[in-house]
């Protein structure tokens, strides 16, 4: 039995290969030129000039569309309408229903806004398909940022999949004692208990000997620490990264010189 | 209660064939180990005796109950299921609740519960500690509260995965006694197991398995005699019986007795 501990896809691509700090620099290159360029187009531009080319070239087009699909586009989808229909500017109504109305600027500016949070999350999408959570998290920590908020960033993405992985098990072990778990709601409702006791007892336990376990490692500890995981960090990531921030650095100057 | 199955094939949802044709009849009262390296299939072809799995091809019969029809919950009252780590099934304040939770789901009369609970917590030595909520115990105490909340289902066929493993000496003798009892009563007992001196003195029948086919089946003496197929799936014979080989015992022995036996007819 396999459990997905991160959205991780171990595959071997220019964009796996790549440090995961430069991919973590790349997404806030998305992320600020979508965010501070004036034109509304930008977005859509960036969805499909650079994110999707730079899916197929990461080889995880495939994961990527499904997430897209079930996830990214119904929620941008949802922000377009509500910003459409709501969003009380402009005086040229192009739609009416009762008390709803779309005018051209709402609807310029709703585009505009679905866009950024399509490639927002398409760009962070990216960077987990492409990046190992621990891979960034050692390359994060060597660089700085304090062990704890590795631990509550790396502990949070593994819970979700190990719990799921227990109460399945706590499932099949009560459905094995004659726990009806498939039939009527009102004997459903009556078999919460036997499932989220020994879940809610398990991950306690669990947690508290996770923390004996990095404590013995020294987690507290205040000298610096080595790590057994090398992350590579090329000429090839610093230029990208220059030529990043320098191009975050731009388009916010952009935006301040047109406003 | 008769087992049955018929060239079983089963494939997880990752594409993983963990069982690739398993044909196997275990009668009602016997004792059956089954031995394998991790990852051979074991617990996967026990999960589908009580339904926890379903073929994706062939069959498995209990009694005359195709697993495939039905629920779960509904082949509890044919096949209790003892699972590895009790932590994942306890979950009363005390152990007597605990223990009557199983046989309560089937429905049984209040009478007959009582004396199915009464007689599962004096096998396993419990009776005073019914009081006791199970989280207070030892994980090895723990591990026989799960046992009796299983035995008490009274069910026809009963498996234990791995129950030994972590247990000291005192609980694996009262592990073998309750197997010893519950054959006494005529019931089936299957054990998924990694300890083979366990195995070798409390089983009549062993099966070992290999990357989801059966490598050897038949009675326990034929099967851990033969040290280079069970190689094949990292298991060793007993250590009487590889003494045996290395003193050049003509005869195969599998435990204390049959050593001793066979000692003692040599030396005489």
């Amino acid at each position: 039995m396999h459990e997905r501990l991160s959205f991780y896809i171990k595959r071997d691509s220019l964009i796996h290969r790549l440090n995961p700090l430069t991919k973590l620099v790349l997404v806030f290159a998305f992320i600020g030129i979508a965010f501070t360029f004036p034109w509304y187009w930008i977005g859509l531009f960036l969805f499909v000039f650079v994110l999707i080319p730079l899916a197929f070239i990461a080889k995880v087009s495939r994961e990527y569309f499904f997430t897209a699909t079930r996830l990214i586009l119904p929620a941008a989808g949802f922000l377009f309408l509500m910003q459409a229909l709501f969003q009380p500017i402009g005086e040229e109504i192009i739609f009416q229903f009762y008390f709803l109305d779309a005018t051209r600027e709402s609807l310029a500016f709703a585009f505009t806004i679905a866009a950024r949070i399509i490639v927002m999350i398409s760009a962070f999408t990216m960077l987990l398909l492409t990046t190992h959570p621990s891979e960034l998290m050692s390359d994060l920590t060597r660089r700085g940022l304090p062990g704890q908020f590795a631990y509550v960033i790396i502990s949070t993405l593994q819970i979700l999949p190990q719990m799921q992985a227990k109460a399945q098990t706590i499932i099949a072990a009560q459905r094995s004692r004659g726990l009806d778990t498939e039939s009527t709601f009102l004997k459903r409702a009556g078999s919460v208990l036997p499932l989220v006791g020994p879940l809610v007892f398990g991950s306690l336990v669990e947690v508290e000997e996770r923390a004996i376990a990095i404590e013995a490692r020294g987690f507290t500890s205040k000298k610096e620490k080595t790590s057994l995981h090398e992350v590579p960090d090329t000429v090839t990531d610093k230029t990208l990264r220059w030529i990043l921030i320098i191009l975050i650095i731009l388009s916010i100057l952009l935006n301040l010189w047109l406003s | 209660m008769k087992i049955e199955i018929k060239d079983l094939h089963f494939t997880y949802p990752t594409g993983l064939e963990a069982l690739q044709g398993i044909s196997l009849t275990i009668n009602s009262g016997e004792q059956v180990a089954i031995v394998g390296q991790n990852g051979a299939g074991k617990t996967t072809l026990v999960r589908h005796f009580n339904g926890l799995l379903k073929p994706t091809s062939g069959s498995v019969m209990i009694g005359d109950w195709d697993t495939a029809k039905y629920s779960v919950a509904k082949l509890a009252s044919r096949v209790g299921y003892v699972f590895q780590n009790p932590d994942e099934q306890l979950f009363s304040r005390d152990v007597l609740t605990e223990v009557e939770f199983g046989p309560k789901n089937l429905g049984y009369s209040k009478e007959k519960i009582d004396e199915l609970v009464k007689q599962a917590l004096a096998w396993t030595e419990l009776t005073d500690k019914t009081e006791t909520n199970p989280y207070d115990l030892s994980p090895t105490w723990r591990k026989m509260v799960a046992l009796a909340s299983i035995i008490a289902m009274d069910t026809p066929i009963v498996i234990f995965d791995e129950p030994t493993t972590g247990q000291d000496f005192a609980n694996v003798s009262r592990i073998a006694h309750v197997i010893a009892e519950l054959k006494k009563q005529g019931k089936t007992v299957i054990t998924i197991t990694h300890d083979i001196d366990f195995c070798a003195e409390n089983f009549e029948r062993v099966i070992a398995l290999s990357n989801g086919k059966i490598l050897l089946d038949g009675k326990a003496r034929e099967v851990l005699g033969q040290e280079e197929i069970l190689a094949q799936t990292y298991v060793d014979p007993p250590q009487l019986t590889r003494l045996g080989k290395l003193l050049n015992l003509k005869e195969t022995v599998i435990n204390q007795e049959e050593f001793l036996n066979v000692i003692a007819r040599n030396v005489g």
